[in-house]
């Protein structure tokens, strides 16, 4: 799947879970998430869940560095290596 | 002196920073002086704008040796919602940590406040002696927002007498051995965080590690940070361990003894995690309220099965089971629950609070001949240990936070172009609840959600915005013209929720 395929997956599940005063179709891709306002530092966990999900990821044994998943381009990239 | 400075040492988990007992007693003694000169006296509230920092209780020691009372502020509250709780409480003193907002700094102006700054304490000359103690037993100590923050504030009112009422009885009843490295990831501005969390380890001498409030890099470095600070005890809410369960490697070194988690409902699943996670069986959910100085009950033992709601026995205080709530009686003309049978929460505790600020009438309300009428569910079985089964009060639990919906709708209802609100609880997978909102606007255009959007950011803080709102044609009502929140919330499930923020495009 193209990275373009995965930013528009990962799009679609932000939408449910942003914060609904803020926006995202204005959003840039390097934006923090959390430090834009976009979604609250918990619920990152929701994103957590959102990979396992859709892409196998376990995190069980590696723990999570939030940095890997502070934007949406950060999230992209970690895809982009653990389906490598 | 009624204030003793036997207290650990401080540390803060993320910065690195350190104060050990001699640079306390430094920064404490600094600090009187300081404040001291500038006129802070007995009686005198004061605003602390600020948390989860080495400076907050250097500042503690110092306002209540100096007989003042300390109001801890939520960072995240709008300079609306501070005006008001100026308004309500009258502070004749405010401190900052670093820059504050210069609309805060204005209204607190406003209210006749001074503005302080506590670095600046802590870096000024000490000069001995130092004043004599205003503090009496008596007076108050501790005053903390619960509600109201955008109309008729709820300020909880703690005596000396009472917090020390409450630190006495939880070592009686839990000892200290396990707090000798305590860490702190809630916030200081309320009771949990602050009265239980950190200063009844801290004032009876254990060491305190600071972690920022709900920091996420903490979180996910839980296992590391434990190591690291040799951490002997931590309390938190359900959200942040399940952040922590996805995120953090448990700590390898065993030091972990006890862990609380509070403030919400935790479920026996969840519970049985922590445990595998922590590494320690001695894993209590702790039942605590503002009104009693927080922590009022819970197991503590590690030998217990978790149980959905189960909470555990009384630290120090009596739990009786009600078939009412009613407080224009004495309670023991009421009729009790039997073993078993679900009914309504009272306790009696020596740390009960002295009231709410300057609302006797909500005071009445729930406390009756010493006892308190907590708003809670629950039964208490054949063994004596009490479970949780619900709540009466009118209140959303969101992972810990509690928002009130009349704090919300009566900023809502000033909006010029809203007819009818109505606030209700929604189901939320992180937090367990989350706030939903109906509202009747009197024209429904993107401008009208525009400025009801705008309107809201300005007065609320980002917590108490709803996570779903829903534009009705009429708000449900009982025939006696009452709200049913849950009639609300019902109507409410099948709609699509509406945009209210910029990118709002025609109600539905």
């Amino acid at each position: 799947m193209s990275r373009s395929a995965h930013k528009q997956r990962l799009v679609e599940f932000l939408e449910t879970i942003r914060r609904p005063e803020v926006p995202l179709d204005t959003f840039d891709e390097r934006d923090g998430l959390v430090s834009s306002g976009l979604i609250d530092s918990l619920a990152l966990l929701q994103i957590i869940d959102f990979l396992e999900a859709e892409y196998g990821m376990d995190f069980s044994t590696t723990g999570v560095d939030p940095d890997q998943i502070s934007s949406i381009a950060e999230i992209l990239d970690l895809i982009e290596r653990q389906t490598a | 002196m009624l204030l003793e400075l036997r207290v650990g040492n401080l540390s803060e988990a993320l910065s690195g920073r350190q104060w050990d007992q001699p640079a306390i007693a430094q920064q404490f003694l600094c600090r009187v002086g300081y404040y001291h000169q500038h006129g802070m006296g007995p009686g005198d509230r004061v605003f602390v704008h600020f948390g989860n920092t080495l400076e907050l209780f250097a500042d503690l020691l110092a306002i209540w040796h100096l007989g003042g009372c300390a109001v801890p502020i939520d960072t995240r509250l709008t300079p609306f919602e501070i005006e008001i709780l100026a308004k309500a409480a009258a502070p004749r003193f405010a401190l900052q940590l670093g820059a504050m907002d210069s609309s805060v700094h204005n209204l607190l102006d406003g209210v006749g406040a001074t503005v302080l700054d506590s670095r600046a304490a802590g870096e000024s000359v000490a000069a001995p002696p130092l004043p004599p103690s205003g503090l009496i037993l008596d007076g108050d100590a501790l005053i903390l927002f619960t509600s109201g923050s955008t109309g008729s504030p709820k300020g909880v009112v703690h005596t000396h007498r009472s917090l020390r009422a409450q630190w006495m009885t939880l070592r009686h009843s839990l000892g200290l051995d396990a707090y000798r490295r305590t860490l702190c990831l809630l916030p200081t501005h309320f009771g949990h965080g602050l009265i239980c969390n950190c200063l009844f380890p801290w004032l009876s001498g254990q060491d305190l590690v600071l972690a920022p409030a709900g920091s996420v890099t903490a979180i996910s470095n839980l296992g590391r940070l434990i190591d690291e600070h040799r951490i002997t005890f931590m309390s938190s809410v359900p959200p942040i361990w399940r952040l922590a369960l996805k995120t953090a490697l448990p700590a390898r070194n065993g030091t972990l003894q006890r862990v609380f988690c509070g403030s919400a409902p935790l479920s026996a699943h969840l519970w049985r995690q922590i445990r595998a996670w922590s590494g320690t069986p001695d894993v209590c959910n702790a039942y605590g309220i503002t009104e009693t100085a927080s922590w009022l009950a819970g197991t503590t033992v590690g030998t217990i099965e978790p149980e959905d709601g189960l909470i555990g026995v009384p630290w120090g205080g009596v739990i009786t089971i009600m078939k009412d709530a009613t407080t224009d009686r004495p309670l023991a003309d009421g009729e009790q629950c039997r073993s078993g049978e679900a009914g309504f929460v009272w306790v009696n505790t020596p740390a009960l609070m002295r009231g709410y600020l300057g609302r006797d009438d909500l005071t009445a309300r729930v406390v009756c001949q010493g006892w308190f009428a907590t708003g809670d569910i629950g039964l208490v079985d054949d063994r004596g240990w009490l479970y949780l089964r619900g709540r009466e009060r009118d209140e959303i639990n969101r992972g810990g936070t509690k928002i009130y919906p009349a704090d919300v709708e009566s900023v809502v209802e000033r909006f010029d172009g809203v007819e009818d609100v109505c606030c209700f609880a929604l189901d939320d997978p992180l937090y367990g609840q989350a706030l939903g909102m109906a509202v009747v606007l009197v024209r429904r255009d993107d401008d009208t959600l525009r400025a009801l959007h705008a309107w809201m950011r300005q007065h609320l803080a980002t917590f108490q915005l709803p996570s779903r709102s829903y534009v009705l044609d009429t708000i449900p009502r009982t025939s006696r013209g009452k709200l049913n929140r849950d009639t609300v919330a019902a109507a409410c499930a099948a709609l699509v929720p509406q945009e209210l923020g910029p990118r709002s495009s025609g109600a539905a």
